[in-house]
């Protein structure tokens, strides 16, 4: 039974889901079905140290870079559209394959192109970002950001984390201000 | 003291107002100032279910056809000119009587004949939509549409859902082109 995520709330992956290895983190939402610009949101993940920021650039893996942690997360690929049913984005995360180094993966949701087009989150039907167990398909948790980040344009949606030996999943819904570049910047990457 | 929301704002109107049972939607606009046909904005309401369409033609609430079939939604008449302060066009929902197949209610306005009169919501001004408890007549949100430059015939508003066991209202003021049967036809209702 899919945890569905308030900001703020934690779910341990490892005790909703014993043995788990490997998790995709979908994106999903609806194609416009107004005018104006489609609707293109990016997932990113950042594979983060102690003291909160990345090792080094190839440890911020979007569409641009699709590999990151040693092969450890991988990036499916660009929806700029959001046609298709279920996860728009997906990005696979091997746990036991994360460096040891790497402490926390933020998760973050950005709007391409927001300002100029002048879109949020409140705008896109149906925007949500689910973990799902990679073996077997089943949702682990979910959160939806059309309701709770309406007038934002970029989000740190959650992070997965390690704590006493075990994988744990945070779901923070923070808006950043100023898109993806910022946010990026923020977590050490030379952008 | 209402809640004025920015497009793509939502609030729970289940919870600024506990006890809510019903709502008058109100949308008003500014008359036309300047020389030409007067603007017929008209107010429409869908009720949809699952995949955003309505479970049949009666679910389409307008000037031709003003009360839903279970009494929920009545649409309380044309206003052609924009003529009077307040709210132009009005719709009341018992929120009480929406039937549970009902997720979300999408409150549209559409410029009559406004390709032929060369009109669009370019033109329009101080265009807003809100939320009021019918019972007190007190107003609980409200959106103003920005002055966006647009060549649209027709926009969507606003909506108001249900979420988690509450009723809420989200402001989404984004256009629509070709007008009411284009858009009626979107929401899966069958135009002639």
């Amino acid at each position: 039974m899919a945890v569905s995520l308030t900001k703020g709330g934690n779910v341990s992956l490892s005790k909703e889901v014993p043995g788990l290895t490997a998790v995709s983190v979908g994106l999903g939402w609806d194609t416009r079905m107004t005018d104006g610009s489609a609707f293109d949101l990016d997932a990113s993940v950042f594979l983060l140290g102690d003291g909160g920021k990345v090792g080094s650039d190839e440890d911020f893996v979007f569409y641009n870079n699709a590999r990151g942690g040693g092969g450890a997360v991988v990036h499916q690929g660009d929806n700029r559209t959001g046609a298709g049913d279920g996860d728009d984005e997906v990005v696979m995360v091997s746990l036991d394959k994360i460096p040891a180094q790497v402490q926390r993966l933020s998760f973050a949701v950005t709007i391409h192109k927001a300002d100029a087009r002048r879109q949020n989150f409140g705008m896109v039907s149906n925007a949500f970002i689910r973990v799902v167990n990679a073996e077997g398909g089943a949702e682990i948790a979910r959160y939806d950001l059309s309701e709770d980040a309406s007038t934002e344009t970029a989000m740190i949606f959650g992070e997965v984390y390690r704590s006493s030996g075990e994988w744990k999943f945070k779901a923070i819904g923070q808006g950043f201000a100023g898109g993806l570049g910022p946010l990026a910047r923020s977590f050490g990457v030379n952008v | 003291m209402s809640v004025s929301l920015s497009k793509g704002g939502n609030i729970s109107l289940s919870k600024e107002e506990p006890g809510l049972t019903s709502i008058l939607i109100g949308l008003g606009w500014d008359t036309r100032m300047s020389d030409g046909a007067d603007f017929d904005l008209d107010a429409s309401a869908f009720l949809l279910g699952p995949g955003d369409r309505v479970r049949g033609d009666e679910d389409f609430i307008f000037y031709n056809n003003l009360r839903s079939s279970d009494g929920a939604v009545e649409h309380t008449g044309d206003n052609r000119t924009g003529a009077g302060d307040g709210d132009d066009e009005a719709i009341k929902v018992d929120l009480t009587r929406v039937p549970a197949g009902v997720q979300k209610i999408a409150v549209t306005v559409t410029i009559h004949e406004g390709e032929a009169r060369r009109q669009s919501f370019g033109m329009v001004s101080n265009a807003f939509i809100r939320i009021v408890n019918d019972a007190t007549g007190r107003e609980i949100s409200r959106y103003d549409l920005a002055e966006d430059a647009s060549t649209e015939t027709a926009m969507i508003f606003g909506e108001v859902y249900r979420h988690n066991g509450e009723w809420k209202f989200r402001a989404v003021g984004q256009g629509y082109k070709g007008g009411l049967g284009p858009l009626a036809r979107n929401y899966g209702v069958h135009v002639g």
